[in-house]
């Protein structure tokens, strides 16, 4: 799968996981925040997207410092992901 | 119990129109399909936005109406939170264990564990309104409510001044199916307003979540006096008329009308036939056509005494044409039993 396509796939998932009403994949800046600023989500929602990346991509991220760089965006949640995959 | 207390205000989400609604206008709502679910209002701006969209219905329809409640009221903080539910939220309940066998019991999702409580409401309406006081949930089934009711009266009488009060309920579709296989249901679907019509085994299925702020002296506005309760487990013909008549004759009083929880279901009719006998020329309407069966039917129950009782009328239209309506609505007494085991008496009274 390409980043371009993981990343749209990541949108979706993103809004389904945690029922962001009124949200369209387009309107989820790659780049931005998805914590604090941007779309605003909360510590809750930084465990659901924990629990995503499991159930979705079968990493379990065991540090809490890693999960805050690797949540910072979709970009970042992205790139994770092709990283951890086998070659 | 003889500890009088006053709903001061009083707030309700249910099958018919409830909230912010004028009762004594609205059309009677109603379904062929055996199941009366709740007319959600618009949470927005009751419920913040990152709260909202984790909620499950109960969630949202609960801590809705508390907030509701306490914000028409005028009074953001009581001095205790107390409330009943039978089943908490199932949805939460029945997303965690599906996910525990689709997933293996790995990656988990926290937040329907988490709701998944039976205190979600209580702690969800703590954080709202910041309310660090004295919190409590009551569960046990037909007596949840009823439970919480007595808790609140005698918070009340030991020197609190005004508690709320709850309960609340909510139907799945997995637990209206899992139940129809133990006959709680009716087999043959009817109309929701015909249901004491069909004497037969099972009722109708329903939810809904009713709020109270109860207070110890009784304010401007009151809805009624909570003059009295009276719970059993399990109770004798003998045994159900004594509390009737000891309750009764505590207060001296002769109510105007008898508002059941009459539901249709055969198995259990003889309970409301012998309350009803022994309050001969005392008419009787039943709120579960309006209300559907579950665990806290008697909040919306006593919501609607209330609502009576303050208007001194009732929503006529919700109930058959040939309704034998009272002069007056003083004293209306509540009777309602959940599957035969759990039995409640609730006295209201007009203010004086």
């Amino acid at each position: 799968m390409t980043i371009e396509a993981l990343k749209q796939q990541l949108k979706e998932q993103i809004i389904e996981a945690l029922n962001l009403q009124d949200i369209k994949p387009a309107d989820i800046d790659d780049q931005a925040a998805l914590f604090g600023e941007g779309l605003g989500l909360d510590s809750i929602d930084s465990l659901e997207l924990m629990v995503l990346l499991e159930r979705s991509y079968h990493i379990k991220v065991e540090d809490p410092r890693e999960g805050r760089k690797i949540l910072q965006s979709v970009q970042s949640m992205a790139e994770f992901i092709l990283s951890k995959q086998p070659a | 119990m003889n500890f009088p207390c006053y709903i001061q205000h009083q707030c309700a989400i249910s099958p018919q129109h409830t909230f912010k609604a004028d009762i004594f206008s609205a059309p009677l709502v109603t379904t062929d399909d055996n199941m009366l679910q709740v007319l959600p209002p618009d949470y927005a701006g009751l419920i913040p936005p990152n709260a909202l969209r984790r909620m499950s219905k109960v969630l949202k329809m609960g801590l809705a109406t508390a907030v509701q409640c306490l914000a028409d009221a005028g009074h953001p903080q009581p001095d205790a939170i107390i409330t009943g539910t039978g089943k908490g939220s199932l949805q939460d309940m029945e997303k965690f264990i599906k996910d525990i066998v689709t997933y293996q019991e790995t990656a988990l999702n926290p937040t329907q564990f988490i709701q998944s409580t039976f205190n979600a409401v209580n702690g969800l309406i703590a954080l709202q309104q910041q309310n660090t006081r004295y919190n409590n949930t009551f569960v046990h089934r037909g007596l949840s409510f009823e439970s919480a009711l007595l808790d609140a009266m005698l918070q009340l009488a030991e020197g609190k001044q005004l508690v709320l009060l709850g309960g609340f309920d909510e139907v799945t579709a997995d637990q209206f199916q899992i139940k129809s296989h133990s006959g709680w249901w009716k087999k043959e679907k009817i109309h929701s307003a015909d249901l004491l019509q069909h004497v037969s085994p099972g009722t109708i299925a329903g939810e809904g979540a009713a709020f109270f702020l109860l207070g110890d002296q009784p304010a401007a506005n009151s809805y009624a006096k909570i003059a009295g309760i009276r719970l059993l487990n399990r109770p004798g013909a003998a045994k159900l008329e004594g509390a009737l008549q000891t309750l009764l004759a505590t207060h001296q009083v002769q109510p105007d009308l008898l508002l059941s929880g009459r539901n249709g279901d055969s198995n259990y009719q003889h309970f409301y036939e012998q309350i009803s006998a022994a309050l001969p020329g005392v008419p009787e309407v039943s709120f579960k056509p309006l209300s559907g069966e579950y665990e806290t039917a008697h909040a919306f129950g006593m919501w609607l005494g209330a609502e009576m009782i303050k208007a001194g009328k009732a929503p006529q239209q919700w109930f058959p044409a040939d309704t034998p309506w009272p002069s007056k609505l003083e004293n209306v007494l509540l009777y309602n039993q959940y599957y035969g085991e759990q039995h409640a008496f609730i006295l209201l009274q007009k203010m004086a």
